[in-house]
C-alpha cells in the first residue's frame, strides 16, 4: 500500500473540489488508475489493491467491507479516520463479478453473477471459508451485460436481488428473471417480484422499509426511473417479460405492451405497469443512476435526513430526492447535489458516523471522473447550504421548503420562478426526448410567516409530467442565490383538494 | 451544463499580440538572438519561401494545410476571416498576408472555390458517446502537446506551474478554436493531423480516439459529458459563380504553391533577382506577400540570402531539421535544446528511474547509437522503447524521410570493432547468478525486471550499435547525464573478473551476441508467469469463478499448488476439465468488459463426461474451504446432500472423494474424465467413494 500513498495524497489536491453545494467536503480514501480508457478492450488497473468498488456495508467491529468487481472481498479497518491509515484485508476472493453485498448476522452476502452467496469465516482467522449458495435460480447465458446486483434488506427483512437484462453475445432474455428482481426464498431460492427493469443498478429501502430500485435509461427506458419495488409490478422495459409465463411469476400483463406513445397514454393501456416514483430527466440529472441510499435521521449528514441520494455514472455525480406520498403511492422531487467524483459513482452507502462513502469505477463506460475506480468519503462540515430542501405536490401547485429562510421580497416575485412540464416517449428505442413541453403560469406566490416555505399557485399541472420548476430569482436572508435553483418533480399523482 | 467544470482555458503565458510574427520556434530558441545564415535558412524553408523561390534547404518541405478537405473541417466563416487577414485569426501563423486591403469578399469567394474541391468525407464521425474535458485537460497537458503549445493556467503540474520568463520560446498558438471547429473535427484533427497537414510541422501523437475527444472538449470548453449536445459542423454549400471569382483570386496570389493539390496546377517558381527587398522589405510593394517579420528574422533571412550556396555539412542539415520539426523541445542534441525550464515540469514518469524516467533521450550521436533500421522504425512509430515516459514520441510522416540517413552521415565515426562474443557468457552476464545482473533494473521482453523498470533490454541486439554500446556501458553517465545507471566496467576494466577473464570487450560483445542470437532468458528471473494476469497457485490452492468453454458459465476453478486443476460445474454439480502445468490467465474474467469464455492455460486437458440424471435434481449449495484452502463442493441429489473434494494425488494425478449418507441414498451416477487411468482408491468403500485419476 506505500506505493499508492503518494498518488492518494496528490489526488486530495484537486478531491477536494466538491462541485455545487457548499457544507460537503471530500475526502479520498483511494483512487487508482488505469494507463488506458475506461472503454478500452485491453483495460488493466494501475498499481496496488484494484478497489473498483461494487458494494459497501459495515461490519459489527466497524470495519467496512468492500467487494470489487474483479472478485473480492476487503475489510478496510479505519475508514472514517486519515486516509493514510486505513489498513486492507483480503476477506474472500475468486467470486465472479460480485455487483452487491451486504452484511447478515455473522456472514456477508454478495451477488455474484449466478448467485448470491454466503461467506463466513468459521475459524476466526479474519478470512472467509464458507462460500455458499444463498440464493439462485435466473439465468446466466453468458452475456457480458447479465449482471445480478444486491441483495438489500427492506423493512419486512425480505432480501430484494435485481438481474440486468442480457445484452451482447450470448443474449437470452427470454430465459429465467433476466429484467426481474425478487427477494432471496426458502431453500436459496429466489422469488420473482416484479418485472420490467433494464439496468436495475442499485437498490435501497427508505425509513418505512420501503424498497426503492434505480434503472438507467436505454431501450424503453426514457431517462433514469427510480422504482417502488412490489410484488406484481412491471415497470417500464418488456425485453424481459416472456418469464411471467414461469409458474413462479407473480405477474401477467393483461394488455400488449404499446409502442411509441406518450409515457401517459402507455400507462393507461397497460393496467399492470406502475409509473417510476421519480424520474431523474437524462443529461440534466446526469446519465446512468447506479445505486440509492437513504440519509438516516440524526442531522449528521445536514437537513437531509430521509431523503434519498443517488448515485450517478456517467458525470460522477450524486444527486438528491424528496419523496412524499400521494394516495399512497411515492413520487417526488429529484435535486442536483453533489458532482467532481473522482470516478463513476457505483455505490454508496452512510456510514455510522454520518459520512457518505461513494465506491467508484469506471471501467467499460465513460465517466466525467479522471480515475479509474476507488472511493471517497463526503462530510458534511456544519454548513447548511442554502437549497430547496422539500418540493411538495399541492392540489394547485407546489410548497417548497427551503433549508433556512429565504428573503420574502424575491421569494414572493412571481418572476423568481420558472415551471415547465413535459413526459417521454414510450418506444422501444434507446432513451426519449422530451416531448409535449409546456411552460407552467404561476399565478401566486405566497411565503409562510418563518419564511422557510413558499407555495406556488400554477395552472395546468399535468398528471404523469416531470414538472422542472428553475428557482434562480430566489435569495436567502442573507441574499445569495440557491446554489442549485432547479428541481425536477414527477407529478404522478395531482393531490385532491382536502375540501 | 450550468454546472458545469465552467473553466476557460487560458494559457500560463500571455500570447495575445506576444507572437505578431510568424511563429518558428527553432529560430525564436536558436537563432533569434544572433540572427545568422543558418538561422535564415531555417525561416526561407519554415515561412514558404523556397515554394516560390525555389532553392535547396536540405530542409523537409513546409507545406500549409490541405485545402481540398478544409471546408469539411473548419467553419467558412473563420476559414473567410483567416483568409482575409491571417495573423489576425492567428497570431504567430506562418502564413502571409496575400489580399490586398484584408478584401473579404475576395476571401469569401476563395472559401466557396475551396469548397468546390471538398471531397466527401469518406469517414463520417462516429457518434460521440461521451467528452471528458478534464481528463483532456491531463492528456493534454502530459502527453506531449505543451512542447509546442502552451501550458494552460487551470492546470498545474506536480512540480507547480512554471513562471512566464522560464520559457525559452513562445508557444505555437490556437486560433479562436470554437470558431473554426466542432469537437469532431477539432478531435479527427488531433487524432492524426498529418492527413490535414502532411508537412509533419503538427506531429502525430498516437492516442485513443476518445483521448482526442477528451483534449477537443477540453481546448473548446465543453463541461459535461454530453458529446451529442456539442455543436455540429454547419454545412457549407459552394456557389459556383463565386467559386469562379475564388478560383482566380486563388491562382493569382499563388496560394498552391503552399498548399499543393491535385485539383490545383502546379506553380511557376519565381527566381530571386536579389537578396534584399521583395517580400522581406519592411513595407513590401503591393501584391507581394506579406509577413509581420521581426527585425532578427529579417536579419537572418537577409544573411542567408546573401549567399544561399554555402555548402552545409549534414550536420548542419540534421540541426537545421530538428530545429524545423522542433524535435529539439524534447530532445537534446551536442548541448543545444532539451525540454526548457519552463516545460520540464510538464514531462511526468516513473520518479524511480531520476530524470531518465521523465525526460525523452538526448539524440547526441543518435546516428551511430541507434541500428539504421530500428532509428527508422521508431521515427515511423513502430517502437516505444520508454512506456514509463508520459510524454509521447510523435510521428512526422514524410519529413522525417531523410533524417535517419542524415543522422548517420552526421554521427559516423571510426568505431572500435568488437570481438566475437560467447552467447552463453552474455546470458550469464545479464542475469543475476554470478553475472553483473543487468536484470535487475532492466526487463527482458515480457518479463519485469526484479527491481526498477528501466528499459527492456530483449530488443538491444537489434536497437543498438555494438560500438556505442561499448562505449555506454564504460561510462554511462557520459551519454545519459543523470542517468542511475552504474557502470560495471569503469574506466573500461570489468568488474566481473569470473566471466571471460574480466575480458571488457568480449564481455560487453558477449551481452550483445546474446540478446541478438541468444535463445531463452538470462539467467535469475524467478519462475512465475510468462502473462501479465496469470494465476499461480503458490502454497495455497486458488479458487475462482468465471465462464469457461465446456464448462458453462458456472464454472469454479480450483488451481493447485502441485500442477494439476480443476474446473468444476457448479450448476450441474460435477467436475468438468481437469489439466495440468500452467492453471488460468485471470485477465479475461477480472477486467474485460465482454466477460469471454475462457480456457485452460496448461495443457493435458481431459473432461469428463455427465453423470447421468438419475437420483434426482442436483443443486449447488456452495463449498467450504478447509485450512489448507482445499475446497469442498457441496451440492444435494434428490434432496440428500453430497460433499465432493479433489486434491492432487499420486504420480501427478488426482484424487476425487464423493461422500454422503448410504442411508438416504444408494447409489450415486457418477462419470469419469475420458482418457485418464482410473483408479478406485483401496480405502473407497460406498457411501465414500474414492477415485485416484492418473494421465497415461
Amino acid at each position: 500500500m506505500k506505493r499508492l500513498l503518494p498518488l492518494a495524497v496528490a489526488l486530495l489536491a484537486t478531491g477536494l473540489r466538491l462541485i455545487a453545494t457548499e457544507g460537503y467536503d471530500l475526502q479520498t480514501i483511494l483512487t487508482g488508475n488505469s494507463a488506458t480508457s475506461s472503454r478500452h478492450a485491453q483495460w488493466k488497473p494501475g498499481d496496488g489493491l484494484t478497489l473498483e468498488v461494487s458494494g459497501l456495508d459495515f461490519m459489527p467491529d466497524g470495519k467496512l467491507a468492500v467487494a470489487i468487481r474483479k472478485g473480492e472481498v476487503w475489510l478496510l479497518d479505519g475508514v472514517l479516520g486519515p486516509p493514510d491509515q486505513v489498513r486492507y484485508a483480503l476477506f474472500a476472493s475468486g467470486l465472479h463479478e460480485p455487483l452487491g453485498l451486504l452484511r447478515d448476522g455473522d456472514s456477508l452476502l454478495v451477488t455474484q453473477r449466478t448467485e448470491v452467496t454466503r461467506l463466513r469465516d468459521t475459524n476466526g482467522d479474519g478470512v472467509a471459508d464458507e462460500y455458499l449458495n444463498a440464493a439462485h435460480g435466473w439465468n446466466i447465458s453468458g452475456a457480458y451485460h447479465g449482471y445480478a446486483y444486491g441483495p438489500k434488506r427492506d423493512g419486512q427483512g425480505n432480501l430484494w436481488v435485481a438481474l440486468n437484462l442480457d445484452m451482447g453475445e450470448r443474449t437470452n432474455n427470454q430465459a429465467a428473471w433476466r429484467g426481474w428482481s425478487g427477494i432471496m426464498g426458502p431453500g436459496s431460492s429466489f422469488l420473482p417480484m416484479a418485472a420490467g427493469t433494464r439496468s436495475p443498478c442499485g437498490l435501497g429501502a427508505n425509513a418505512a422499509g420501503d424498497m426503492f430500485c434505480v434503472d438507467q435509461q436505454g431501450t424503453w427506458i426514457p431517462s433514469t426511473p427510480i422504482y417502488h419495488l412490489r410484488k406484481g409490478a412491471f415497470f417500464l422495459n418488456p425485453e424481459g417479460i416472456a418469464s411471467q409465463e414461469r409458474p413462479e411469476s407473480p405477474l401477467k400483463l393483461s394488455a400488449p405492451v404499446p409502442n411509441k406513445v406518450p409515457y401517459p397514454e402507455a400507462l393507461r393501456t397497460l393496467p399492470e405497469m406502475v409509473p417510476p416514483a421519480v424520474w431523474l430527466p437524462y443529461h440534466k440529472m446526469g446519465r446512468s443512476g447506479t445505486d440509492l441510499a437513504v440519509c438516516p435521521e440524526g442531522g449528521k449528514f445536514g437537513p437531509f435526513a430521509g431523503q434519498f441520494f443517488v448515485g450517478e455514472f456517467t458525470d460522477a455525480k450524486v444527486s438528491r430526492v424528496f419523496m412524499e406520498k400521494i394516495d399512497g403511492e411515492y413520487q417526488g422531487a429529484a435535486f442536483p447535489f453533489l458532482s467532481g467524483f473522482a470516478s463513476g459513482v457505483v455505490r454508496l452507502l452512510f456510514a455510522p458516523d454520518g459520512s457518505l462513502l461513494v465506491g467508484m469505477s469506471s471501467r467499460g463506460w465513460s465517466s466525467l471522473g479522471t480515475r479509474a475506480y476507488g472511493l471517497q468519503r463526503v462530510r458534511w462540515n456544519g454548513i447548511v447550504p442554502f437549497a430547496i430542501q422539500e418540493m411538495r405536490a399541492l392540489p394547485d401547485g407546489f410548497e417548497l421548503v427551503f433549508t433556512s429562510g429565504v428573503d420574502a421580497t424575491t421569494a414572493r416575485t412571481v418572476a423568481a420562478y420558472s415551471l415547465k412540464s413535459y413526459t417521454y416517449l414510450y418506444s422501444s428505442a434507446y432513451g426519449s426526448a422530451e416531448i409535449d413541453a409546456r411552460p407552467l403560469p404561476i399565478t401566486r406566490v405566497t411565503v409562510s410567516a418563518d419564511r422557510r416555505r413558499v407555495r406556488l399557485q400554477v395552472a395546468g399541472l399535468r398528471a404523469h409530467y416531470v414538472h422542472e420548476l428553475r428557482a434562480d430569482g430566489v435569495r436567502s436572508a442573507n441574499g445569495t442565490p440557491l446554489a442549485e435553483p432547479d428541481a425536477y418533480y414527477t407529478l404522478n399523482r395531482i393531490p385532491r383538494s382536502a375540501e | 451544463m450550468r454546472r458545469g467544470l465552467g473553466f476557460g482555458i487560458a494559457a500560463l503565458l500571455s500570447v495575445v499580440g506576444a507572437h505578431a510574427e510568424p511563429w518558428v520556434a527553432g529560430f525564436e530558441r536558436f537563432h533569434a538572438a544572433a540572427p545568422d545564415a543558418a538561422g535564415g535558412r531555417l525561416l526561407y524553408n519554415e515561412l514558404g519561401c523556397i515554394n516560390c523561390h525555389g532553392g535547396d534547404t536540405g530542409l523537409p518541405p513546409r507545406r500549409g494545410p490541405d485545402l481540398t478537405t478544409v471546408t469539411t473541417r473548419a467553419r467558412a466563416a473563420w476559414l473567410q476571416a483567416a483568409i482575409a487577414d491571417p495573423a489576425r485569426q492567428r497570431s504567430g501563423t506562418t502564413m502571409p498576408d496575400l489580399l490586398t486591403d484584408h478584401d473579404a469578399a475576395a476571401a469569401a469567394a476563395v472559401v466557396h472555390y475551396l469548397g468546390t474541391l471538398a471531397r466527401k468525407n469518406p469517414a463520417p464521425p462516429k457518434k460521440i458517446a461521451h467528452l471528458n474535458a478534464e481528463l483532456g485537460k491531463i492528456v493534454y497537458h502530459t502527453k506531449g502537446c505543451v512542447a509546442c503549445h502552451a501550458p494552460q493556467a487551470n492546470y498545474t503540474p506536480p512540480e507547480g506551474r512554471p513562471a512566464a520568463q522560464e520559457f525559452s520560446y513562445g508557444p505555437a498558438t490556437f486560433p479562436a478554436l470554437a470558431e473554426k471547429y466542432v469537437v469532431t473535427t477539432l478531435a479527427a484533427f488531433i487524432r492524426d493531423p498529418l492527413t490535414a497537414r502532411p508537412d509533419g510541422r503538427m506531429p502525430r501523437i498516437e492516442m485513443e480516439d476518445q483521448e482526442a475527444l477528451d483534449i477537443s472538449a477540453y481546448l473548446l470548453g465543453i463541461a459535461g459529458s454530453d458529446g451529442e449536445g456539442a455543436p455540429k459542423l454547419p454545412p457549407f454549400t459552394a456557389s459556383l459563380a463565386l467559386a469562379q471569382r475564388g478560383q482566380e483570386i486563388f491562382n493569382a496570389a499563388r496560394c498552391a504553391a503552399c498548399h499543393p493539390s491535385p485539383s490545383t496546377p502546379a506553380v511557376p517558381l519565381v527566381p530571386l533577382q536579389r537578396p534584399t527587398g521583395g517580400c522581406i522589405d519592411e513595407t513590401p510593394t503591393a501584391g507581394l506577400p506579406r509577413y509581420a517579420l521581426s527585425s532578427t528574422q529579417r536579419a537572418a533571412l537577409r544573411a542567408y540570402l546573401a549567399d544561399r550556396t554555402a555548402p552545409v555539412t549534414p550536420a548542419q542539415t540534421v540541426q537545421g531539421t530538428l530545429a524545423a520539426l522542433n524535435c529539439l523541445a524534447c530532445h537534446e542534441r551536442d548541448g543545444q535544446g532539451g525540454p526548457d525550464s519552463a516545460r520540464k515540469s510538464y514531462f511526468l514518469g516513473d520518479h524511480n528511474l531520476g530524470d531518465t524516467g521523465r525526460f525523452p533521450p538526448p539524440l547526441t550521436g543518435i546516428g551511430r547509437k541507434l541500428q539504421p533500421e530500428w532509428l527508422a522504425q521508431t521515427l515511423a512509430g513502430k517502437n516505444r522503447e520508454r512506456p514509463y515516459l508520459k510524454t509521447q514520441m510523435p510521428l512526422y510522416g514524410a519529413a522525417v524521410t531523410q533524417l535517419p540517413a542524415l543522422l548517420a552521415a552526421s554521427d559516423a565515426r571510426h568505431e572500435t570493432t568488437l570481438p566475437a562474443g560467447d552467447v552463453a557468457a552474455g546470458r550469464k552476464l545479464l542475469g543475476t547468478l554470478g553475472g553483473v545482473g543487468c536484470i535487475t533494473c532492466h526487463p527482458w521482453g515480457e518479463r519485469p525486471s526484479l527491481g526498477i523498470h528501466a528499459l527492456d533490454l530483449a530488443n538491444l541486439g537489434r536497437r543498438l550499435q555494438p560500438g556505442w554500446l561499448r562505449d555506454y556501458l564504460i561510462n554511462p553517465a557520459a551519454h545519459r547525464p543523470g542517468t542511475l545507471m552504474p557502470s560495471f566496467w569503469p574506466e573500461g576494466k570489468a568488474a566481473n573478473r569470473e566471466i571471460l577473464g574480466g575480458d571488457t570487450d568480449r564481455q560487453i560483445a558477449s551481452i550483445f551476441a546474446f540478446a541478438r542470437d541468444g535463445q531463452g532468458l538470462p539467467e535469475g528471473f524467478p519462475a512465475t508467469s510468462a502473462r501479465e494476469f496469470e494465476l499461480i497457485p503458490g502454497s495455497r490452492p486458488i479458487v475462482l469463478r468465471t465462464f469457461m468453454a465446456d464448462v458453462g458459465t458456472h464454472a469454479i476453478l480450483v488451481g493447485f499448488p502441485a500442477g494439476v486443476h480443476l474446473a468444476y460445474d457448479g450448476r450441474d454439480c460435477r467436475p468438468a476439465l481437469t489439466w495440468k502445468g500452467r492453471f488460468f490467465d485471470a485477465y479475461g474474467t477480472w477486467f474485460s468488459r465482454f466477460a469471454p469464455f475462457e480456457k485452460p492455460l496448461g495443457e493435458s486437458v481431459v473432461a469428463w463426461t455427465a453423470p447421468s440424471a438419475a437420483g434426482g435434481t442436483r443443486k449447488f449449495e456452495g463449498y467450504r474451504l478447509d485450512a489448507a484452502g482445499v475446497p469442498t463442493f457441496l451440492f444435494s441429489v434428490g434432496g440428500v446432500p453430497v460433499a465432493e473434494h479433489f486434491e492432487p494425488g499420486e504420480n501427478g494425478g488426482l484424487r476425487r472423494t464423493l461422500a454422503w449418507n448410504l442411508e438416504s441414498m444408494r447409489s450415486l451416477p457418477l462419470a469419469h474424465p475420458r482418457g485418464l487411468t482410473v483408479q478406485e482408491s483401496p480405502a473407497s468403500t460406498p457411501g465414500k467413494l474414492e477415485f485416484i485419476y492418473t494421465w497415461p
